[in-house]
């Protein structure tokens, strides 16, 4: 992998973002709404309407328009928003931080038993254990996170009595507090990313495990140790990093109902709020810092995919 | 006798099944002394690759054994999981058919060298390191440095083979197996391979076990031969003994099967001159195609040749053999022909000019027709042997032609397979059996011309000489022209009018197969004859 293909890439995730941009662009255009009617109200006169339009550029060429909102993007600069009358980006990076802070510890705690447990079940096939874990896996599976969050907050939080039930609380702030708060959304989070990946780790590795190389390194002599960790989980883990970086993407765009449920103001809650609000300058600056994020996370899986096996060659 | 570095007495293998054991061994005795070669040759599922993993003690669990494995009198049988362990690599090597597969693919080679010599004589990682890089030049690695390095996908397979055979050597072990291990590599290769297990068994006299189906190469390379079948050892002794007067009816039927230049099965004497019924005139063949970013950019073309300007031409009812290594365009050309790769230059059969794929009419695929080397892709699995046979002649048989059950009848009868064939699915089917199939379908539209490719070379040795020989019959009824593609030139030699040599996408030679033995050759074709091992004397 040269230097030469990562700028490529890095050039090519520009190239993307550019389309996804224009593709935003266009359908806030589409959406039923009147910009200058929505900051105005219902009641302003057409006169003053007329004028607003002007000020905004809304009456220029739709490529003009689309020229200077981007231009504003260039310069982290989304416009400002409809509802509060307050610049658009500043609210939505805070909302991104702390989704990825949920995503971070999601996918960590993920990381941290997802694996051993699907080496676990592949390594014991057919036992009790795989069972177990093959069951549980797949009913972590198949549950919807609403459902998962539910039971999750009807035991820990109501039965229980351990954690808060919904809320925020920056970890600046009070750490402590923040980190309660955020036990529950990220248990619900990284039950589904566990089922998942666990259930990816093992069916790799029951396979690698099957595999003639494997078969070659034990008749060399080396232990059955040696050979899993050695020989066989670098090569299970392989496709699991593509399933981990399309999981990134879930965990942005996709745990909006996790935090609609927790009440965590994330940017899937935001993107929500601007929808309903129809907050165009909002709608577009959430949905494309969406696609960025889930275009670096493919980034860095290919980056790591390719760095693990150097069967891929990059040019 | 010295005692034996490996004996094996009255070996018994049974795998416990839902219904019941199945015998994988039986009885199996034999014993390799200290610079012996012991060929065991026996075809596939006759047990040979049972006995290498019950020596190395790598069973599965439904394994039931019965008998003794003794390593310098220690019964391995006996031997406890933490001992084995440190047995092998160490003690008993190992040596596999397949590099490609063998090998960890996200390890360099280094490593995987390395690891042996860290495990089993103690060293560290950099004198494993530098002692590895010394075994690799042993073997006749040129850079050993760069090799340790690099990946298994860097490598050529016969490299990747010399750094299995490295590793395999590299705890100077009592005894080697050595199974299959030049079956997946090119012709000139696997004779590279062959001279390197020669000299290293010489130089160390270790005890080998050399698994083959290949008879011709065990009479080269093994002392003592054994005959497996049906996980019995049938017969065993010295190698000139057992080729020059097999005493058992299989090991007969073995040597009768293996293919033998100076054994034709054809007249030797090529069809008369007269028109040829195909021509191939300059055809090539390029694969990929310019990727479109690519073609943005201005980027030089990254298409690959597949075949380049290839010229030849097949008399009616003539063999024509084509031979060469894996990737030299044999396969390329033969789609080229039955409209499956595009191609460019021409193509005339019986006068008529093919420019391309649009020109390939209903009488076009009616006269020319193509087996492929594996029945088991090549055979609709879903259908019935009547719906697979049923087809060509729904689509090429005369107005008024029977398609009825008789006329499958007649077609399985000309394969020799008994009618009621008809009625089952490939997988009931034996693989002799399933290519005997696509031989029927092919010639269900009487066609002039059958391109067979590579149809034997997944077939055991004894099933590819009946399949040959009921080519060889049709071709004397029908007067079919074939196309034989193969790499196995004793085999083209044996049946094979005229030979056409094809190197790199290029086609070298084209020369009556007479010219093979004494006429000025093309220097690839000569080293091709070279690497060949000739089949053992003369079996009476």
């Amino acid at each position: 992998m040269s230097p030469a293909y990562i700028l490529k890439r890095i050039l090519l995730i520009g190239y993307t973002l550019l389309v996804v941009s224009l593709i935003v662009f266009a359908i806030t255009q589409i959406l039923p709404a009147d910009a200058a009617v929505m900051m105005l109200g219902e009641n302003a006169t057409p006169d003053a309407l007329a004028a607003l339009r002007v000020k905004m550029g809304l009456n220029d060429s739709i490529w003009l328009q689309y020229l200077h909102w981007l231009a504003g993007v260039l310069h982290g600069d989304f416009g400002l928003s409809m509802r509060t009358g307050q610049p658009v980006a500043p609210a939505m990076f805070e909302a991104l931080g702390r989704s990825l802070l949920l995503a971070l510890f999601s996918i960590v705690l993920m990381l941290v038993l997802a694996i051993p447990l699907g080496i676990i079940a592949a390594v014991r096939r057919g036992r009790a254990v795989d069972l177990g874990v093959s069951f549980l896996s797949y009913v972590g599976v198949s549950l919807p996170e609403f459902v998962t969050a539910t039971l999750v907050v009807l035991v820990l939080a109501d039965w229980l009595q351990w954690l808060p039930a919904t809320g925020y609380v920056p970890l600046t702030e009070d750490p402590l507090r923040g980190l309660r708060h955020l036990v529950l959304p990220v248990l619900t989070v990284s039950l589904i990313l566990i089922a998942h990946v666990s259930r990816m780790v093992r069916s790799e590795l029951v396979d690698v495990l099957h595999s003639d190389y494997i078969r070659a390194a034990r008749l060399k002599g080396l232990s059955k140790r040696q050979v899993l960790f050695k020989h066989a989980l670098r090569n299970a883990l392989l496709p699991t990093i593509t399933i981990v970086a399309l999981d990134v993407g879930y965990l942005l765009g996709g745990v909006i109902v996790v935090e609609e449920i927790f009440a965590l103001p994330g940017i899937g809650r935001q993107l929500i709020v601007a929808i309903q609000a129809r907050d165009l300058p909002s709608i577009q600056a959430g949905a494309l810092i969406l696609a960025t994020t889930y275009a670096v996370a493919n980034f860095l899986a290919d980056i790591a995919y390719a760095w693990l096996d150097r069967r891929i060659q990059y040019d | 006798m010295a005692t034996p570095i490996l004996d094996i007495a009255g070996y018994g293998l049974d795998y416990a099944t839902p219904a019941g054991f199945t015998r994988a061994l039986d009885d199996v005795t034999l014993s390799i002394a200290r610079g012996e070669v012991l060929g065991l040759v026996g075809e596939s599922g006759s047990g040979k690759t049972s006995l290498a993993w019950a020596i190395m003690r790598h069973l599965p669990k439904s394994a039931r054994e019965a008998g003794a494995i003794r390593l310098t009198g220690q019964d391995l049988l006996k031997t406890s999981e933490a001992e084995i362990e440190a047995i092998r690599g160490k003690r008993i090597g190992m040596v596999f058919q397949d590099p490609s597969t063998s090998l960890n693919p996200t390890l360099s080679l280094g490593t995987q060298l390395a690891e042996v010599l860290v495990r089993h004589r103690g060293l560290t990682r950099k004198q494993a390191w530098a002692e590895g890089e010394e075994r690799l030049a042993h073997v006749g690695l040129k850079v050993p440095g760069q090799m340790m390095r690099r990946y298994p996908h860097e490598a050529s397979g016969g490299e990747k083979q010399r750094v299995v055979i490295a590793t395999a050597f590299a705890c100077q072990p009592e005894c080697i197996i050595f199974d299959e291990p030049t079956t997946a590599l090119d012709v000139i290769t696997a004779r590279q391979i062959l001279d390197l297990f020669k000299e290293l068994q010489a130089e160390t006299g270790v005890a080998s076990l050399y698994i083959s189906h290949d008879l011709a190469l065990v009479s080269q390379i093994a002392t003592k031969v054994a005959v497996i079948h049906r996980g019995k050892i049938v017969e065993q002794g010295a190698v000139a003994e057992v080729f020059a007067r097999p005493r058992d009816a299989y090991t007969q039927k073995l040597l009768a099967a293996v293919p033998r230049p100076d054994h034709r099965l054809v007249d030797t004497a090529a069809p008369a001159a007269g028109k040829p019924l195909v021509e191939v005139e300059k055809v090539s063949v390029h694969y990929g195609r310019k990727p479109f970013l690519g073609r943005l950019l201005g980027r030089a073309n990254t298409q690959f040749t597949g075949n380049r300007e290839v010229s030849l031409c097949v008399m009616p009812g003539e063999i024509l053999g084509i031979v060469g290594e894996s990737g030299s365009g044999k396969s390329t050309l033969a789609k080229a022909m039955t409209g499956l790769n595009r191609f460019e230059g021409e193509i005339r059969f019986a006068g008529r000019r093919i420019a391309g794929l649009g020109d390939m009419d209903r009488a076009y695929r009616r006269d020319v027709q193509i087996i492929f080397q594996h029945p088991d892709s090549s055979l609709n699995p879903r259908q019935r042997i009547r719906e697979i046979l049923s087809r060509p002649l729904e689509l090429y048989g005369e107005p008024g032609a029977r398609k009825d059950a008789a006329a499958i009848g007649e077609l399985l009868e000309q394969v020799r397979l008994p009618a009621s064939f008809a009625e089952r699915y490939p997988h009931q089917l034996s693989g002799g059996e399933k290519q005997r199939v696509a031989i029927a379908r092919a010639f269900a539209s009487k066609p002039k011309l059958v391109i067979c490719d590579e149809i034997t070379s997944a077939l055991d040795v004894s099933v590819q000489a009946s399949v040959v020989e009921l080519l060889v019959d049709l071709q004397k009824r029908f007067g079919t022209a074939y196309l034989f593609i193969t790499h196995d030139l004793n085999l083209v030699r044996q049946i094979a009018h005229r030979v056409a040599v094809m190197y790199r996408g290029d086609l070298v030679d084209l020369v009556d197969v007479a010219a093979l033995t004494d006429g000025t050759l093309h220097p690839y074709t000569r080293s091709l004859l070279d690497a060949v091992p000739a089949p053992a004397a003369a079996a009476a």
